[in-house]
């Protein structure tokens, strides 16, 4: 076994103990994943996963290192850049992937890319126009 | 500023080309000739083609305690860098198949599974999938 193999048994004994809120907050990111384009919220999920809404923000902060609503806002704009370079709407595509608002969407996505969602749309088309003449 | 880049230092640049496109499925981006043989040679990953760009470094040749460290961290088995995978069980089945060695088999570590394997140019390379 490698030293590095060694470290990693030794940390795990230390920080990952706790099966039973690593399966919790495994459970949490899982329902997130399948449920992303829904409406979620917190208490949906701590009564999901039976714990109080504070405490299952703290878990899921100390094990991914983000908060539930990052990682769901993430994930929808990851999701959000595949429709985009699909060709589906500006519109359409804030709607399917969860987002309940046009201007929330553009601003996220703005800050998130570096660009606008019309401008990567615009960018990613093109692209795969030239790609396919190519 | 903006991170557009990570180096990974390699002992043939070539080698490590060809391990890295052919095998773990990269492509090539930029290539350009400096002195003495060496290049800017950097890959990306299909899926991601404007993300980051991974410089295929020949550091270890021209600078000995790059060399040392590199070496280092190889016998201690400690990853240079990880990647992110879908299933790591799928590409260590996928890997082993092509005759990449691993020193460490799929293993879970709390919310994450890992496995580290040898890039044939100096590294340990760890991929990593979210659980």
């Amino acid at each position: 076994m490698t030293f590095y193999e060694k470290e990693l048994n030794r940390i795990r004994s230390i920080v990952y103990s706790n099966e039973q809120q690593i399966n919790a907050v495994i459970g949490i990111r899982n329902y997130i994943e399948k449920n992303y384009d829904v409406n979620l919220n917190l208490n949906l999920l701590s009564h999901i996963q039976c714990v109080s809404r504070y405490h299952l923000l703290r878990l899921f902060k100390k094990y991914y290192g983000l908060t539930p609503r990052q990682y769901l806002i993430d994930k929808r704009i990851e999701k959000s850049k595949e429709q985009l370079k699909n060709g589906m709407s500006v519109t359409e595509t804030c709607f399917a992937v969860g987002f309940e608002s046009l201007g929330s969407f553009s601003t996220l996505f703005k800050t998130k890319t570096g660009k606008s969602p019309s401008e990567y749309r615009k960018e990613q088309l093109s692209r795969s126009k030239l790609n396919s003449k190519s | 500023m903006k991170v557009t880049i990570i180096s990974i230092p390699v002992r043939d640049q070539e080698k490590a080309l060809k391990f890295y496109t052919e095998k773990l499925g990269f492509i090539k981006k930029k290539d350009t000739p400096l002195e003495g043989g060496n290049r800017w040679l950097t890959i990306v990953s299909i899926e991601a083609q404007d993300g980051p760009e991974l410089l295929l470094e020949p550091a270890p040749n021209h600078f000995e305690p790059s060399k040392v460290y590199q070496d280092a961290l190889m016998d201690a088995g400690i990853p240079y860098t990880q990647f992110d995978v879908e299933d790591v069980q799928y590409e260590y089945d996928r890997l082993t198949n092509l005759g990449v060695e691993f020193s460490m088999k799929p293993t879970e570590m709390g919310t994450v599974k890992v496995a580290v394997f040898n890039d044939t140019c100096g590294n340990n390379i760890q991929i990593v999938e979210n659980l």
